[in-house]
């Protein structure tokens, strides 16, 4: 009972994070569709155009891409080569997954790590994007999406392995039931 | 070496190709004992590019047209405006394929939102099921030379990285794509025409009436090619402009206007198209890194003299280059293959003189009858699942459809000039 609670209570986290991802994402590129357009209408038109508009949107484009890349991760629609696992077995598959799993979220760590120390020090040094805006502001993307990426795939590492034991080991799949 | 060996196997047993990509950059970099600092630097310079924005905008157009009923429209129009032909009906669907492609930019997209329209009409003016389910298949990849296309776009910014002479300009691509991609959609016409004589067909007759209503139908989306193609190819818009212009008009006229895509939809189509965007970007940034370290350490260099003593006439390296693309195009989406291949392959083709706009047209063109080879090629099992075909079945109605774009892509390969013909640039 207490289990199923706290996995519901789990559910719903990620519910609101998932949701949570999405709203940015379609902010980012609602802001990106309008403010766009504008852009070339007050430059072509009025001679005006605001000086951060064509940086700002640049890092729009950042932010989008890493969002959307995140949420590949999260549907497993990550751009790969799928030409062996039509010929696997479903445990041989699972196992396969799991490996995969585990060697893209410990690539992605590496990348989060590294990125983490470069904000850091762009934030230390002080340097700015655009106007006033810090770099590190910009920057911080890269980090946090690389590292939502790896947790995201040790999970499916993680549930990968389960079911290739599960398949190993069929005594399990009744003792294990809802654990 | 033996990473290299690793990281391919890894790849073939679906590791995204984004982590393998990064990977070997990053092992690259950890042996010449760079800072590993440096991929993010690579990464950020995704903020660094203009060019940049027309790949979110020109996708979420897509995807929202897609959902629209701008597909059903397309097809009345062009059905209105060709049906009458021999073999109208085929002419229909390889035209409006290549149309509704080049906006959505060769994603599988085609197949699902106009063949599922396109194929129950074939059947009923009584073509053939397999020529009905060949031409389909095949129309899904139609397209892709033409502006604004992802892969075009996509191939310029990978090519302008390198730093080639002479420079490739996005613009000379559209100008480039053009003959090509028209001579692909003229065979496959011609075929078709072929194939609707001899067995009489209940044929739709021209009426004015048919065609002004269909005109009048699609009156909001008919400015949308003219605008965006002509500003394109007129050198009016730059691109990220054509891009801007697209989705805002895309955005007002399919939500505000028509309300065919409600607000509240709006979130999940941006998140579909963003999903799509997001897998293209975090291989093409990786991939800046991966580049860097290519470059950095002469591989392509040490590459083309390796290829170079074994291969001396450009003749040979052509013939060789349409296989390995061929093969390649059945493993790889079109995204990942661009991004991975172009930095490698491009500076060999240019020792051996091929000019680089040309060569982006050979690619291209290859990765797009790739789509539909046997036994992999992607579109075959979409087109499997779509229409609940066995895939053996696919395989057999594709292969005519197949011989003739081959042709097409050995004509694209020999005679360059087809390509630079209208490209300002070129010699």
């Amino acid at each position: 009972m207490n289990r199923d609670t706290r996995h519901d209570r789990m559910n719903r986290a990620l519910t609101w994070l998932h949701r949570a991802e999405d709203g940015l994402l379609a902010l980012l590129l609602g802001t990106l569709v309008v403010l766009a357009p504008l852009q070339i209408v007050l430059r072509n038109f009025f001679n005006a155009g605001w000086i951060w508009a064509d940086p700002f949107l640049r890092v729009l484009v950042l932010w989008i891409a890493l969002l959307g890349a995140l949420a590949a991760s999260r549907q497993d629609r990550q751009i790969s080569v799928d030409v062996v696992s039509k010929f696997l077995s479903d445990r041989a598959k699972a196992i396969v997954g799991a490996t995969v799993g585990l060697f893209t979220a410990l690539v992605c760590s590496v990348v989060a790590y590294h990125s983490w120390l470069f904000v850091a020090g762009e934030r230390e040094f002080g340097s700015t994007a655009f106007g006033d805006v810090p770099a590190w502001i910009c920057q911080i993307v890269i980090p946090f999406c690389f590292t939502m990426i790896a947790l995201r795939h040790l999970l499916r590492a993680y549930s990968h392995a389960r079911d290739a034991l599960d398949r190993w080991l069929p005594s399990r799949r009744t003792e294990g039931d809802g654990a | 070496m033996i990473v290299a060996a690793l990281l391919i196997v890894l790849a073939l047993l679906g590791a995204p190709l984004f982590a393998v990509i990064v990977s070997f950059a990053m092992f690259g970099f950890h042996a010449e004992e760079v800072d590993l600092q440096v991929v993010t630097i690579e990464i950020y310079r995704l903020a660094e590019m203009p060019i940049l924005l027309a790949i979110p905008l020109f996708t979420f157009a897509g995807y929202l047209l897609g959902e629209s009923n701008a597909p059903h429209r397309l097809v009345r129009l062009t059905n209105a405006l060709l049906g009458w032909l021999d073999g109208g009906l085929a002419i229909v669907a390889l035209v409006a394929c290549a149309l509704f492609t080049a906006f959505t930019g060769a994603s599988g997209v085609t197949i699902v939102a106009l063949g599922a329209l396109l194929y129950p009409a074939l059947r009923e003016a009584n073509y053939s099921d397999s020529f009905s389910l060949g031409l389909v298949t095949t129309s899904g990849s139609l397209g892709l030379l033409f502006a604004p296309a992802l892969p075009l776009i996509l191939y310029g910014i990978v090519a302008q990285q390198m730093n080639v002479e002479p420079a490739v300009r996005i613009e000379d691509l559209f100008a480039a794509g053009l003959l090509p991609g028209l001579m692909m959609i003229v065979l496959l016409s011609a075929y078709a025409i072929w194939t609707a004589r001899g067995h009489p067909k209940p044929r739709v007759s021209f009426t004015w009436s048919e065609a002004f209503g269909a005109i009048r139908e699609a009156g909001w989306e008919i400015p949308l090619p003219i605008v965006v193609l002509g500003g394109i190819y007129s050198g009016t818009f730059a691109l990220s402009e054509a891009a801007a212009v697209t989705a805002i008009y895309v955005l007002v006229v399919e939500v505000g206007i028509r309300r065919e895509v409600s607000l509240k939809e709006l979130p999940a189509v941006m998140r579909e198209a963003m999903v799509l965007v997001g897998a293209i970007m975090i291989i093409l940034g990786v991939s800046l890194a991966s580049t860097n370290y290519l470059i950095d350490t002469e591989v392509p260099a040490r590459l083309f003299d390796l290829v170079r003593e074994r291969v001396d006439s450009p003749f040979v390296f052509l013939m060789l280059l349409n296989v390995f693309l061929l093969g390649l195009g059945m493993i790889l989406d079109i995204f990942s293959a661009i991004v991975i291949m172009v930095p490698i392959i491009l500076p060999i083709a240019i020792g051996y003189g091929v000019h680089p706009v040309h060569l982006g047209i050979i690619f291209l063109a290859n990765m797009q009858i790739g789509y539909i080879t046997p036994p992999v090629g992607m579109n075959l099992f979409i087109a499997s699942h779509r229409f609940e075909r066995p895939v053996l079945e696919v395989y057999r109605a594709t292969i005519p459809f197949f011989v003739i774009l081959l042709i097409c892509v050995l004509l694209i390969t020999y005679i360059p000039a087809i390509s630079l013909f209208l490209v300002s640039s070129a010699p």
